[in-house]
C-alpha cells in the first residue's frame, strides 16, 4: 500500500480512537459506496467563550497522493466569513502550506486543531478575502456581527 | 610627449606574409634616428597629421610591443622587448593577426591614457581621422622596433590602425583576465572595475574555507558551523560576535540547538513507530538529529527528496517533525540520500551562498555555471556602472545582471525599462493626440469636422483650436485667431507640454530600438561572417588569419550597438548643459562612425578584400571613439558631475 494510503488508514483509526470533542472527521463514500480514503469530511466547531462558540463549521480535506510529504487542503463548504479563507473556501494557514510549516508529521487532528484556533485568530498578515478582512481591520462592530451571523447559520447538527 | 607617431609596434616582413594588394608596400622597422624627419608633429602638413587624442605611456607600449611577441601569459621581462626586436618573425605573425577578444594571450590592457585624454578628444573628434594616429603617442620608448626605413605618409593611417586594433583587442581581454592585479589596477579604464569569475569548485572551495575557520574558532563541528554561517549569510564577524554575546540565542535562531553530543547514525530502536508512515516493528531503521525528533529512514528519506528535488531547498530544510525548527545538517544528509541528491544539494548550497553573499553574482547567460566576485557595493551603484565580463564572454552589469548597459546608471536604466514596457506610454499618447472638455474633463478625440465643439456629456461648447468658450470667438468662428485667450492658455499649455514630452521620448525611444534592432540583424551578418570569411578566402586567396578583420569588426560592431543604444537612455535623463553637450557630440561621433562601418560591413564578399583596410581603420576608429565616450560618462559620473532631469 502506497506511503499515502497507509497513512491516511492510520489517521482514521487514531481518530476513531481518540479525538477532540465536537469535532468530526470522516472519510467520504464515493458513488459507488466505498470509502475515498484522500476526500475527508470535517466539521470544527467554534471554540468556547469566543465569538465562534456555537456555531460548527464544515469543511472538506483533500488530501494529495504526495501525502504526507505534501499538506492536505482544507475547504470550508460552504465558503467561510473570516479574512483568512479564501473565496472559494480554502483555508490559509501556515501549517497547511508546505513552503512553510508543513511537517509529514502533522496530524489532522492537530491540523482541524489548528483551524478551529485560526476562527477567533485570524492573521491579518496574510488576508484571503477582502470582504471579512476589511471589516476586520477598519469595522470591528459590524464584523462581530456579520460573524454571528455566521455563526448562527451553522448550528451544530 | 604627444609626438604622433607609427606604429613601429607592427613590423611586418614582406616575405613572411601575404598582404591583400590594395595594401600600401609593408613597412620596415624603424629606427628612432630618422624618425624626426617625417613624424607627423613636424610636418602638419601631412595628410594623416593631427594632434595625439591618446598617449600611451612608455612603459606600457614597451609591455604591449612584448606581449605581441612574446607567447601567451608569460611574464614580460625586460628582455622581452629586445626578444621582440630581434625576433621579427615571431611579431610579424602576431600582430598581423587581429584576434577576436576572448581567445588571445592574456594581457592586461594598455591603454590606461584615454580617461586623462579623452577631455581634449571631445574638441578634436570630429576628425574621423584621428584615430589611426592616436595609439601610440609616445617616443620615448620607439627604440622598440625604429626602422632605418623611413615610412610612406599614405600608409601611416592604415598602420596605426592595425596597430590599434590589436591594441584593442589586447583591451578587451583584461577584463577576463584578472590574475595580475596590479597591472589591472594600474590599466583599468575608469568605466571598467576589477572582478574575478568563479567556477561551481571554486566557489564551494571558498565556503569550506569559511566554514573551517568559524568551526574552528567556535569549536562547533563543521557541519553546524556551516549552518550557522548560512544563517548569519556568511558575516563571519558579525556572526562571531553574536554568538560570544549570546551563545544559545544565536544556536536556536538558526536552527542548530545547543546539544552537540553524540554521532549521526540510523539506529533501530525498539518499539519505535514512526509519526509520518505509521510503521512499526522491531527491524525498522530510523534516525533522529539531534533534537530527538525520529522517523524511519524511508520516510526521511522521502521528506529530504522532496524537499532538494522538487522544492529546491538545500540550506533550510527543517526536521521533518510538528513545530521543530532544527536545520538538517549535511552530515545527516549524507547519511540518508542517494549521490544524486547530495549533488543537487550541494548545487543548491552553493547557489544560496551566491545569492547570500554581496560580493557575488551568477553569470545570467542561459547554462552558465560561474559567478562573477566584484566589490562594487550597491551603494556605490550611483557613481559607476560596474559592468563584468564572465567567461562565458557574456557581458553584464554586477549591480543589476541587465546585459551590458554602460553607461547608463542602474537605477536610470530600470526606470527607462519600465517606462519603455509599461502603459505610460499609452497615457502620454492619449494626452497629446487628445483634448479634454474644458468644463467636464471628459478625453475628446476629434476626428473630424469644424473647430466647434459640443461636448457630448455636459454640452459644453469650446474652440478645439485654443480650447476657450465658444461663445467667445465671436464672427471669426472657424479661423481661431484669439491666440492670447485667457480661457484658453491653461488648456493649450498643458497640452502642448505633455506633446512636447511625448515627442522627446520617443526621439530617444527610437533611437534606443534603433540600435537594438540593427545590433540584432548586424549579430545575423555575423553569423554568416565565417561562410563570408571562407568565401573570401577562397576568392582572393587570403589566408585564415587575413581575414579575422572580419570577425574583428563583427564583434566591434556589435559592442559600440549595445554602447549606442543605452546612450540614448542616458540622454533621456539628463539634463541640458555644457557635459551634456559634449556627450551628444561623442555619441554623434560613435554612432556615425558604427553607421559607417556597419555599411562597409554589409558589402559583397567581393569587395571586402579591398575594403580591408577601411574596415580595420574604422573598427579601431570605432573601438576608440566607445572608450572615449564610455571613459568621459564614467568619470563624470564618478565625480558627480551629471544633471539629470529625473530623480533617482
Amino acid at each position: 500500500m502506497s506511503l499515502c494510503l497507509n497513512r491516511l488508514q492510520e489517521e482514521r483509526k487514531q481518530w476513531r480512537r481518540d479525538h477532540p470533542f465536537g469535532f468530526v472527521a470522516k472519510p467520504k463514500r464515493t458513488e459507488q459506496g466505498t470509502l475515498d480514503l484522500k476526500l475527508w469530511s470535517c466539521a470544527v466547531p467554534g471554540k468556547k467563550d469566543t465569538l465562534w462558540d456555537g456555531g460548527v463549521f464544515k469543511l472538506d480535506v483533500i488530501f494529495p497522493d504526495e501525502y504526507p510529504t505534501k499538506p492536505p487542503k482544507c475547504k470550508f463548504t460552504p465558503p467561510l466569513f473570516h479574512p483568512n479563507v479564501y473565496p472559494s473556501g480554502t483555508v490559509c494557514l501556515s501549517i497547511l502550506n508546505e513552503e512553510e510549516a508543513w511537517r509529514p508529521a502533522i496530524t489532522i487532528k492537530q491540523i482541524l486543531l489548528g483551524i478551529q484556533d485560526l476562527l477567533n485568530d485570524p492573521n491579518p498578515e496574510s488576508p484571503a478575502q477582502a470582504e471579512a478582512y476589511n471589516m476586520f481591520k477598519k469595522d470591528r462592530p459590524g464584523y462581530e456581527r456579520k460573524v454571528r451571523q455566521v455563526v448562527r447559520e451553522n448550528p451544530p447538527m | 610627449m604627444g609626438r604622433q607617431f607609427l606604429p613601429a609596434l607592427f613590423i611586418i616582413s614582406p616575405p613572411l606574409l601575404p598582404h591583400s594588394p590594395s595594401e600600401p608596400p609593408l613597412e620596415p622597422p624603424n629606427f628612432p634616428g630618422d624618425v624626426v624627419a617625417h613624424h607627423p608633429l613636424f610636418n602638419p602638413l601631412q595628410p594623416g597629421y593631427l594632434p595625439p587624442i591618446s598617449i600611451t605611456p612608455p612603459s606600457t607600449r614597451k609591455r604591449k610591443a612584448a606581449e605581441a611577441a612574446i607567447t601567451d601569459d608569460q611574464p614580460l621581462p625586460e628582455s622581452a622587448t629586445k626578444a621582440a626586436h630581434t625576433g621579427n618573425a615571431t611579431l610579424v605573425g602576431r600582430s598581423r593577426k587581429p584576434k577576436p577578444a576572448s581567445t588571445g594571450p592574456a594581457t592586461t590592457c594598455p591603454q590606461s591614457t584615454e580617461s586623462a585624454s579623452s577631455a581634449s578628444s571631445t574638441c578634436q573628434k570630429k576628425r574621423e581621422l584621428a584615430t589611426p594616429a592616436t595609439t601610440e603617442a609616445s617616443m620615448d620608448s620607439d627604440d622598440d622596433f625604429m626602422s632605418d626605413v623611413s615610412s610612406q605618409d599614405d600608409f601611416l593611417d592604415m598602420q596605426g590602425s592595425d596597430d590599434e586594433s590589436l591594441g584593442e583587442d589586447f583591451g578587451d581581454l583584461d577584463t577576463g583576465f584578472s590574475d595580475d592585479k596590479d597591472l589591472l589596477k594600474q590599466k583599468r579604464k575608469p568605466y571598467e572595475v576589477e572582478f574575478k569569475v568563479l567556477n561551481p569548485p571554486e566557489i564551494e572551495r571558498e565556503q569550506l574555507v569559511q566554514i573551517n575557520e568559524v568551526s574552528a574558532i567556535l569549536g562547533l563541528p563543521p557541519e553546524s558551523a556551516a549552518i550557522l554561517m548560512r544563517f548569519g549569510r556568511w558575516k563571519q564577524e558579525k556572526l562571531i560576535e553574536g554568538y560570544m554575546e549570546h551563545p544559545e540565542e544565536t544556536l536556536e535562531e538558526a536552527g542548530l540547538g545547543t546539544n552537540f553530543e553524540g554521532t549521526a547514525k540510523t539506529e533501530v530502536v525498539p518499539g519505535f513507530s514512526c509519526e509520518i508512515c505509521c510503521e512499526e516493528g522491531d527491524d525498522l531503521e530510523s534516525y533522529a538529529m539531534r533534537c530527538g525528533h525520529r522517523f524511519c529512514v524511508d520516510c526521511y528519506r522521502h521528506y529530504l527528496g522532496q524537499k532538494i528535488k522538487e522544492e529546491g531547498e538545500a540550506a533550510r530544510i527543517q526536521c521533518p517533525g510538528n513545530k521543530c525548527h532544527r536545520i538538517v545538517d549535511s552530515r545527516s544528509l549524507d547519511l540518508l540520500v542517494t549521490d544524486e541528491l547530495k549533488d543537487r544539494y550541494r548545487t543548491l548550497l552553493t547557489r544560496t551562498y551566491v545569492d547570500d553573499k554581496d560580493n557575488l553574482r551568477w553569470c545570467p547567460a542561459p547554462n552558465c555555471e560561474y559567478a562573477v566576485d566584484c566589490a562594487v557595493k550597491t551603494r556605490d551603484l550611483r557613481r559607476i556602472v560596474p559592468t563584468v565580463r564572465c567567461i562565458c564572454k557574456h557581458e553584464f552589469c554586477f549591480g543589476c545582471s541587465v546585459a551590458d548597459h554602460q553607461p547608463t546608471p542602474c537605477t536610470l536604466v530600470k526606470m527607462w525599462l519600465q517606462k519603455c514596457e509599461d502603459d505610460s506610454e499609452t497615457a502620454n499618447w492619449i494626452s497629446a493626440n487628445t483634448k479634454e472638455c474644458p468644463r467636464c474633463v471628459s478625453t475628446i478625440e476629434k476626428n473630424g469636422g469644424c473647430n466647434h465643439m459640443t461636448c457630448r456629456k455636459c454640452k459644453h461648447e469650446f474652440c478645439w483650436m485654443c480650447m476657450g468658450l465658444w461663445s467667445e470667438h465671436g464672427t471669426s468662428w472657424y479661423n481661431c485667431n484669439r491666440f492670447e485667450e485667457k480661457s484658453g492658455h491653461d488648456a493649450r499649455s498643458a497640452q502642448a507640454k505633455s506633446r512636447a514630452s511625448l515627442e522627446r521620448y520617443l526621439h530617444y525611444y527610437n533611437r534606443y530600438a534603433n540600435h537594438e534592432q540593427s545590433a540584432k540583424l548586424d549579430k545575423d551578418l555575423y553569423l554568416k561572417t565565417e561562410k563570408k570569411m571562407t568565401s573570401l578566402q577562397s576568392q582572393s586567396g587570403l589566408s585564415w588569419i587575413e581575414v579575422q578583420f572580419l570577425d574583428t569588426a563583427s564583434q566591434a560592431l556589435q559592442q559600440c550597438r549595445q554602447t549606442l543604444k543605452w546612450t540614448y537612455a542616458f540622454a533621456f535623463y539628463l539634463a541640458r548643459n555644457n557635459i551634456a553637450t559634449i556627450f551628444e557630440d561623442n555619441q554623434a561621433d560613435l554612432e556615425m562612425a558604427v553607421e559607417g562601418l556597419s555599411e562597409m560591413f554589409e558589402k559583397p564578399v567581393s569587395e571586402l578584400a579591398e575594403l580591408k583596410v577601411d574596415i580595420l581603420d574604422k573598427t579601431a576608429y570605432c573601438n576608440k571613439r566607445r572608450v572615449i565616450l564610455l571613459s568621459d560618462t564614467a568619470e563624470n559620473l564618478k565625480n558627480g558631475e551629471w544633471s539629470f532631469n529625473v530623480e533617482w
